[in-house]
């Protein structure tokens, strides 16, 4: 046994702990307008002092791998372990009826979550497959509404077949290491969806759950195929508008026949009517799965845009300090004069609800909007931890080596004593639930905040977000669409600081956004 | 997932109004514990709310079923006492719900039968007429042994059946509810959002369920189950630098051995209230959910070195840190009076809701750790908690439906092992004491004077601690 084990703190050691308390002289002439210094910031000696002199007491138990250790501002984290989630998600519904958007609005949540997670489109299966099989043979398949007919044997078993194979694509992905598999499929029978339970109850620790989206507004049905016949499917390239319209109507036709509603009572599944009016939920079980029933009860389909704005110019900002809790500048107070005007003009006589966080700098920025505000903890800027008031050139001169690690990984980098991005996309969760389920909203908040968000409404890679671009006084309006978010920035005219780093030695990309049209062939082989 | 603590001129939250909750459901279908459930989360999450039960109503001004006249329980025709008398319970009953939401109560959870479309419909005008949003939520049980435990363990002990033959007693119960059963009218109507409850969770229908709060109620409900699992409560060690939040200091010397000693003590209790139920520890998995903080995390290495024993996986959640006292971060009390005195006082005066400056409240810490009690309401498995005083105290005053402004002014020391037993009714808390060193002072409180904000009941000699049982 380690000899250090069974020893108490000797009375030196607890004096070196407490007079480091001491140390700091607090004057008692000081007036309290002045803050006290931040008893253990990276700014002052005393961390260093306090790393350094513990050291030696720092038992670290008969562990294998020793904990780690503390010193310095922050360090590395892992990702959290989800390997035990492997839910295979197959959609039941009719064509047109929001599935793809469903699973894709899914998606984009839970790997923003971390979670690994991948739609498996059986319609982009069967036109990459009939492209593939056109390239070589020269020979096209039909694809117009005959060949989704169940009375046609033929086709009928080869999209049994592609089906199937869109299945096992899944079940293997999942084996390799996914988290949720979505069958975006039409699965629209008893005895397909029996198919899809059976083969999946031969994975150990694999969960099926069907989502069934069931609409019978005309309005949405009928914009749903508009979209689908103009958004330039190749399943009509060659026909006219009109044609490719009637055709898809017949295929539903060919579905509504012999569509089968989920009543089987042993499975699990979620039912979603119209979208945000009606959810049935039957024998779900386990967080994840509950999760993802809340948020898509939580979701709904109203025209609306989501603003973001940072707050104007503060105080720090100007310094170059991170962090802290400071007043705008006078270019910040002029923003915030300014912010009403655009936003107003934007948006007319719409409602909209203004949300801050509880930092000063936010509520100023909102002072003047003539709205609903609310202020949210949750809102509040990435906590710098023991970095909080400082420069990142005192940073870098205090613990240079710290300050690389930041860069190599910022995404996964937690302050000590603060927090990391990963940290602030767990915080943030329950306000990415609300602004789902709310209509125009305006969020005054910070830039690793807006990024995160961003990076949601987006669907970016976890390493691209602490680099994305939110510039001070820009209001950024994203319009939800089917596929993704429109976007539109305006620029108010009133100078600022730069206080975008881009990650040291790479080439400034142009962050990827557009594109967000539907994919019909899944990934490019 | 709470929204965040702002005022209103109503004192209502979530911009969502004030709700009635109607429940409906033959006896013995799990309707008061789902509605006690859901009362105890409402309220932690500061909504006002009140369940009012008709049966507790009745017995409580009337007396237990054998004051009542024969035709009391059987439905269809009543002599015209039995009539009034029922009028009178009901109009009681009701006059409770107006007076809880004028006194600016936000839900009331009606709890009763309400198993006809007439009654709940002439419900449900009245108070809709006064601009209150109804829910129905009815619990289905076709699982007759969930009938059947709920009707012996919790209706025969009521005082309806003080003094009688167990068996004679559930025979005379059955009796009592089967004209119900006859009468009963499932939620069928539309006209009202409604939530249906099938066996205590295992499938969940909703209709029309419109904003945040009543969301979150299906969401809650969702997670929501009745098997046997234990928690247990446990501070993180002592580390070096107690009392500053920044410093995330790791643990000291005798945090290292009290880690090793919780990991002795919490395996050897657990072992034996396990075997106390008939079942072995090994067979169970025992979870451990810590902090991101490396005194909490590193509490529970101890548990990753074991060798043989029961399974267990220890979980980081970053939800779970410690209280941040902002700008009063390594003060002492002095010192904060010295500089804030205003703040200092405010303090004092609400220490749950007061957020000092760049600080979180206990409100805030709340708001925070509610997706994490959502989890704990989901886990089936025995759970771990090694986690600090402040977030202690707020799974705690959850778990026990204590009121928030008592939630700083809970007392977790240093060295004791909370256990808690969910049951039907609540819970069954008791604390055993495993450890003594710096950082619990010998009257057992913990007290550690530096830190004050996160130890802040400590400093108001806590109330409310569970029964200890000294152990060490």
């Amino acid at each position: 046994m380690d000899p250090e084990r069974g020893r108490r703190v000797t009375p030196g050691e607890l004096k070196l702990v407490d007079t480091a308390l001491g140390n700091v002289q607090l004057d008692p002439h000081i007036p309290r307008v002045h803050t006290p210094p931040a008893m253990f910031g990276a700014g002052g000696p005393m961390l260093k002092q306090f790393d350094q002199s513990s050291a030696a007491s720092r038992v670290g138990s008969q562990a294998a791998t020793p904990p780690r250790s503390v010193v310095g501002i922050g360090g590395k984290v892992a990702k959290p372990d989800y390997s035990e989630a492997k839910i295979v998600l197959a959609m039941v519904g009719l064509p047109a009826r929001g599935k793809s958007y469903l699973s894709n609005k899914l998606m984009r949540y839970l790997k923003w979550l971390e979670y690994d997670v991948k739609v498996f489109n059986v319609g982009q299966l069967r036109r990459s497959r009939a492209r593939q099989k056109a390239q070589q043979s020269g020979k096209k398949e039909d694809h117009t509404a005959s060949y989704f007919s169940h009375a046609n044997v033929e086709a009928t078993k080869l999209r049994d077949q592609l089906a199937t194979d869109s299945l096992e694509m899944l079940i293997q992905w999942l084996r390799e290491g996914g988290n949720v598999g979505i069958h975006d499929a039409t699965n629209s029978t008893r005895s397909r969806r029996a198919k899809i339970e059976e083969r999946v109850a031969q994975e150990k620790g694999f969960v099926t759950i069907f989502l069934e989206s069931v609409c019978d507004d005309p309005a949405v049905i009928a914009a749903n195929v508009a979209l689908k016949v103009s958004s330039g499917d190749p399943d009509y390239k060659d026909m006219s508008r009109e044609e490719a319209k009637a055709d898809f109507l017949r295929r539903i036709k060919q579905y509504e026949g012999v569509y089968e509603t989920i009543t089987e009572p042993h499975l699990s599944y979620l039912r979603i009517i119209n979208v945000g009016s009606q959810v049935t939920v039957c024998r779900i079980n386990g967080y994840l799965q509950s999760r993802i029933a809340f948020y898509l009860m939580n979701l709904h389909l109203k025209p609306r845009s989501i603003f973001f704005s940072r707050h104007g110019e503060s105080q720090y900002n100007v310094e170059g300090k991170i962090g802290g809790d400071s007043a705008l500048s006078e270019r910040g107070q002029k923003y915030a004069r300014a912010l009403p005007a655009l936003i107003t003009d934007n948006i007319g006589d719409a409602p909209l609800t203004v949300w801050t966080s509880t930092l000063q700098r936010t509520i100023q920025t909102a002072q003047h909007l003539p709205y609903n505000k609310l202020t949210w903890k949750s809102l509040d800027e990435l906590d710098a931890g023991v970095c909080d008031g400082m420069t990142y050139e005192e940073i870098e001169q205090a613990y240079p080596d710290d300050f690389a690690h930041r860069d190599e990984d910022k995404f996964n980098y937690r302050y000590r004593g603060g927090e990391s991005y990963r940290d602030v996309v767990v915080r943030l969760e329950p306000v990415i639930m609300e602004l789902e389920r709310q209509e125009n909203i305006l969020i005054i908040g910070h830039q690793a905040i807006l990024r995160c968000l961003y990076a949601y409404f987006h669907n970016l890679p976890q390493a691209d977000l602490p680099y994305i671009k939110i510039p001070l006084h820009t209001v950024i309006k994203l319009t939800p669409k089917a596929y993704g978010c429109d976007e539109e920035r305006y620029t108010l005219p009133i100078g600022a600081v730069d206080t975008h780093r881009p990650k040291p030695g790479s080439t400034p990309q142009p962050s990827q956004i557009g594109g967000f049209g539907r994919e019909y062939y899944g990934e490019k082989a | 997932m709470v929204a965040p603590l702002y005022t209103t001129a109503s004192g209502l939250l979530f911009h969502a109004g004030q709700i009635l909750i109607v429940t409906v459901g033959l006896p013995a279908r799990g309707k008061t514990h789902i509605s006690r459930a859901l009362e105890r989360y409402l309220r932690w999450t500061g909504v006002k709310t009140q369940v009012v039960s008709l049966g507790d109503y009745r017995r409580k001004t009337l007396g237990g079923a054998q004051k009542l006249p024969p035709d009391y329980f059987t439905l269809g025709e009543k002599s015209p006492e039995t009539v009034a008398l029922r009028q009178k319970v009901s109009e009681g009953c009701e006059q409770i719900i107006w007076d809880f939401f004028d006194a600016g109560g936000q839900v009331v959870i009606y709890d009763a039968n309400n198993g006809t479309v007439e009654r709940r419909q002439n419900i449900a005008e009245r108070f809709d007429k006064a601009g209150i949003h109804i829910v129905m939520l009815e619990s289905l049980c076709d699982n007759e042994e969930i009938i059947l435990s709920n009707i012996r363990s919790v209706k025969i002990s009521s005082p309806d059946y003080r003094g009688w033959n167990p068996d004679q007693a559930v025979a005379d119960y059955y009796r009592r509810i089967k004209d119900h059963e006859i009468h009963y009218q499932p939620v069928e109507e539309t006209t009202w959002p409604f939530v249906r409850v099938m066996n205590v969770g295992e499938k969940i229908m909703t209709n029309n369920i419109q904003g945040y709060l009543q969301s979150r109620v299906v969401f809650f409900l969702m997670n929501l189950h009745n098997k046997f699992r234990t928690i247990y409560f446990a501070r993180s060690g002592p580390s070096l630098i107690e009392h500053s939040y920044k410093a995330d200091s790791d643990l000291s010397p005798p945090g290292w051995d009290y880690a090793d000693r919780l990991r002795d003590f919490v395996l050897d209790r657990r072992a034996k209230s396990v075997k106390a139920r008939g079942m072995e520890a090994e067979d169970r998995r025992l979870v451990i959910w810590t902090s991101a903080r490396r005194r909490s995390h590193h509490t529970a290495w101890p548990f990753l070195q074991l060798k043989d024993g029961p399974r267990v996986k220890v979980i980081e959640k970053p939800q779970m840190a410690e209280i941040n006292p902002g700008v009063w971060d390594g003060m002492t009390p002095d010192q904060v009076r010295k500089y804030y005195p205003d703040e200092w006082e405010r303090f004092v005066r609400d220490p749950y809701a007061y957020r000092a400056p760049r600080a979180e409240s206990y409100h805030d810490l709340c708001i925070r750790l509610e997706p994490t009690l959502i989890e704990l309401e989901r886990e089936k498995e025995d759970l771990l908690i090694i986690g600090h005083a402040s977030v202690i105290r707020c799974m705690l005053a959850y778990l026990i439906g204590l009121p928030a402004s008592e939630i700083p002014a809970i007392e977790v020391a240093r060295g004791d092992l909370i256990e808690v037993v969910p049951t039907s009714y609540g819970v069954h808390s008791q604390a055993y004491h495993f450890w003594d060193g710096p950082g619990r002072s010998n009257s057992g409180s913990g007290k550690d004077e530096h830190n004050f904000y996160e130890n802040y009941a400590e400093d108001t000699q806590g109330k409310r601690r569970p029964e200890v049982d000294e152990v060490a």
